[in-house]
């Protein structure tokens, strides 16, 4: 239709020029009407293809001939001069259609490459904000039937010989050619199907997702006409797009492998910590009472009454360490496998704080602990029995790693929708870079005496981590240094605060 | 003891746990009689009649709470019942069951004593041990005929349901008593889910008549589980 349409352009050109040409034969030297016919040639070489361009030329020839060269109205021509002016005529329409064929289909070209590079590009910025495999196929789906002007599937390459084997999604893209289609696209990493010059027949396209190192399954693409044809244009547009998208798959599986080695190394690292943890912070107690036990039992005439004491003090307090550490293993386990279960109640934070400081009062002897709870602290949603455990660990470990006559201040006020509370010493702090390290599983400070029967599990920070973002908190080391090290954490109010609880006159 | 050679039946499956508890409490002038089963547990309780019960709540052939619901269809004999950390559920429920206390393992002989000493104090038949006119514990003391407390000799004033709460307490000095119970008794059986109101009067009475209301001496908390009045010795 379009190229009809040009030939009659081409057509209606020339007879409005040879009407103009014609008014304006009076006034005109023949030359000069010759260079109208030219202008007008010239148009239409630019405007159109070159059929019409040279339909142009020989129509202005004839025209020229006919109605401008002496004599008049008719072919003949006298002069033979006027044989190079149609020469002219005919080589400018030539030469300027190719010219302009040349320079319109450079343009056309680079229009494409546009288009396909902003295509590639939507698609690769899109990938990169997508961080699981499903999401990941659902926006190459997207873009691809967006490209393509059809409805597309992702199948990825699961290992079985036949890739559509496992595809009970195929749906309505299952017929034996796109079977066929598929098999053949996936084993030879080429596009099949419709349009390409293999299993043409099938009713949908299948583009391999190639990568360098391999295909890592197949697209197939149904089309909206399926009995239309696939220009080599869109062919090349979906391939692309095809092959950026099975880099990106490809990415993403090296990314989740390799995440999962290093989760590996991680997690064997933790075992190796956990075992030499165990063994040493196990074994030791045991020993000691398994000394004094059997001490107590095979020399107990010969001991006198203060060492038997002595004995049994040691079984006492080292198996109040064992206590302690079993507790702080299982309370790792289940803030490591999610079983930590929370229930939340409304309550004041200072009972919770009481608990832990009447339990804690033995070993904070030593310090003198000052709490500063504000005056208008409201009512916090927390589990008891967990906050407790962040207090009791925090002061802790804040009595282990501070000099014994150092101050201890515990302090809570409430700030936006959350209840902040801190527990601050005065001891020389945690080394520099070490701050986040503090609240990993097992770190032990650097300076601290891992044989002392102070020593830690290493445990308690991270439980505390684990225990404040349950309650959807967060811990942190506000303040370190020469000061001292200072934890703060958060306790979001969160959701309804319960009735007010009715005021009373005195008596 | 309370009475000569109280009888106490350990229902307990652990060998180890049953000598030191055995050794412990026949030293203490108790009678004591073993069971490692559920079912040789409940026997022992019909037959021997014991004047209290220690029970293990992790029993290999029967789950500790039924053999506590079990019990009490018969029985008013105290029952203490013993658990591991973690279990605060399962202790709430044994004590809303009808068990009188709770031990938690590990725990050392002079809580196990305390624990016994109260429980039997608490079954006394009525008319041996009346319900002393003025109660007594470190600073406070509370004249219960008089209505008026006091915190090293001087008169603290409480509001009517703190000192409901505080009457409360003291009838079950230094037994254990669930947030459950003391609602009910304090606001009401609607009131059972209204945990907030009991805390914050809680922490109203320590402000109150506590030395150091953040290191409570006399009203402790019992996490998880309730509250329990702490008795000085008499």
């Amino acid at each position: 239709m379009r190229r009809i349409a040009e030939y009659g352009w081409a057509i209606g050109i020339i007879a409005v020029t040879t009407g103009l040409a014609l008014v304006l034969r009076p006034y005109l030297q023949t030359i000069d009407i010759a260079m109208v016919f030219l202008l007008a040639v010239v148009v239409v070489a630019f405007r159109f293809r070159r059929g019409p361009a040279v339909v142009a030329s020989l129509l202005s020839i004839a025209a020229f001939d006919f109605g401008f060269v002496p004599p008049y109205y008719t072919f003949d021509v006298r002069n033979p001069d006027f044989f190079l002016t149609f020469a002219v005529m005919l080589g400018v329409a030539l030469a300027m259609s190719q010219l302009t064929g040349t320079i319109r289909e450079q343009a056309e070209e680079s229009n494409e490459r546009e288009q396909l590079a902003a295509a590639l590009y939507a698609l690769s910025q899109d990938l990169a904000g997508a961080t699981t495999l499903q999401d990941q196929l659902g926006l190459i789906t997207r873009h691809i039937s967006t490209a393509g002007k059809g409805e597309v599937l992702v199948l990825l390459d699961d290992g079985d010989p036949d890739p559509t084997d496992h595809a009970p999604e195929l749906g309505m893209f299952d017929s034996v050619a796109v079977r066929v289609a598929a098999q053949w696209s996936r084993d030879h990493g080429e596009p099949a199907g419709w349009g390409t010059a293999h299993c043409a027949g099938a009713e949908a396209l299948v583009v391999p997702l190639r990568s360098p190192s391999r295909v890592g399954g197949i697209i197939v693409l149904r089309p909206e006409k399926p009995d239309g044809v696939l220009s080599p244009r869109r062919r090349r547009l979906i391939e692309a797009l095809a092959d950026q998208a099975a880099l990106a798959l490809e990415r993403g599986q090296l990314a989740e492998r390799h995440e999962q080695a290093r989760m590996e190394v991680e997690s064997e690292r933790l075992r190796t910590a956990l075992l030499s943890s165990l063994s040493h912070d196990l074994r030791t107690p045991l020993s000691s009472i398994e000394g004094a036990a059997s001490s107590l039992l095979e020399g107990s005439d010969r001991l006198s009454d203060e060492t038997r004491r002595e004995m049994a003090q040691t079984i006492l307090e080292e198996s109040r360490r064992m206590t302690r550490l079993v507790a702080n293993l299982l309370d790792m386990v289940r803030v490591e496998t999610g079983a930590l279960a929370v229930h939340k109640e409304w309550q004041p934070l200072e009972e919770a704080l009481g608990v832990a400081l009447v339990r804690l009062e033995e070993r904070l002897a030593g310090h003198p602990v000052e709490t500063r709870l504000a005056p208008d602290l409201p009512l916090v949603p927390v589990d008891d029995l967990l906050v407790e455990q962040v207090f009791i660990n925090l002061l802790e470990n804040a009595s282990r790693h501070t000099p014994v006559g150092t101050p201890i201040t515990i302090s809570a006020w409430p700030e936006g929708r959350s209840v902040i509370v801190e527990v601050a010493d005065q001891g020389a702090g945690i080394p520099a870079g070490e701050e986040e390290a503090v609240f990993r599983k097992f770190h032990r400070s650097t300076c601290a005496d891992r044989t002392s029967p102070a020593g830690g599990s290493g445990l308690g920070l991270t439980i505390c981590r684990g225990i404040v973002g349950a309650h959807g908190g967060r811990i942190w080391l506000e303040r370190n240094g020469a000061k001292g090290a200072a934890f703060r954490f958060t306790l979001p109010l969160d959701g309804p605060p319960p009735a007010t609880v009715p005021d009373e006159a005195l008596d | 003891m309370a009475s000569p050679t109280p009888v106490v039946l350990l229902i307990e499956d652990e060998p180890q746990m049953r000598r030191f508890l055995g050794a412990t409490l026949r030293a203490h002038d108790c009678q004591v009689v073993e069971a490692a089963t559920a079912r040789e547990g409940l026997a022992q309780a019909a037959g021997r009649n014991p004047d209290i019960i220690l029970l293990d709540l992790g029993l290999p052939d029967r789950d500790g709470l039924e053999v506590t619901q079990e019990i009490r269809r018969s029985s008013r004999t105290p029952i203490i019942v013993i658990s591991a950390r973690g279990q605060e559920r399962d202790k709430v429920t044994a004590l809303d069951l009808g068990a009188d206390d709770y031990l938690t393992k590990p725990f050392g002989v002079p809580e196990l004593l305390a624990r016994v000493r109260v429980a039997l104090r608490h079954s006394a038949p009525a008319g041996t041990n009346p319900t002393d006119p003025v109660f007594q514990s470190g600073d406070l003391r509370v004249d219960l005929v008089r209505r008026r407390v006091f915190r090293n000799g001087e008169e603290a004033h409480l509001t009517p349901t703190e000192y409901k709460l505080l009457t409360s307490m003291v009838r079950h000095a230094g037994r254990v008593v669930t947030h459950r119970q003391l609602l009910q008794e304090v606001w009401g059986a609607n009131y059972q889910e209204q945990s907030h109101y009991l805390r914050v009067y809680m922490a109203q009475l320590r402000h109150k008549l506590e030395r150091d209301p953040t290191r409570p001496k006399l009203f402790l908390t019992e996490p998880g589980v309730g509250y329990r009045l702490h008795e000085g010795e008499s």
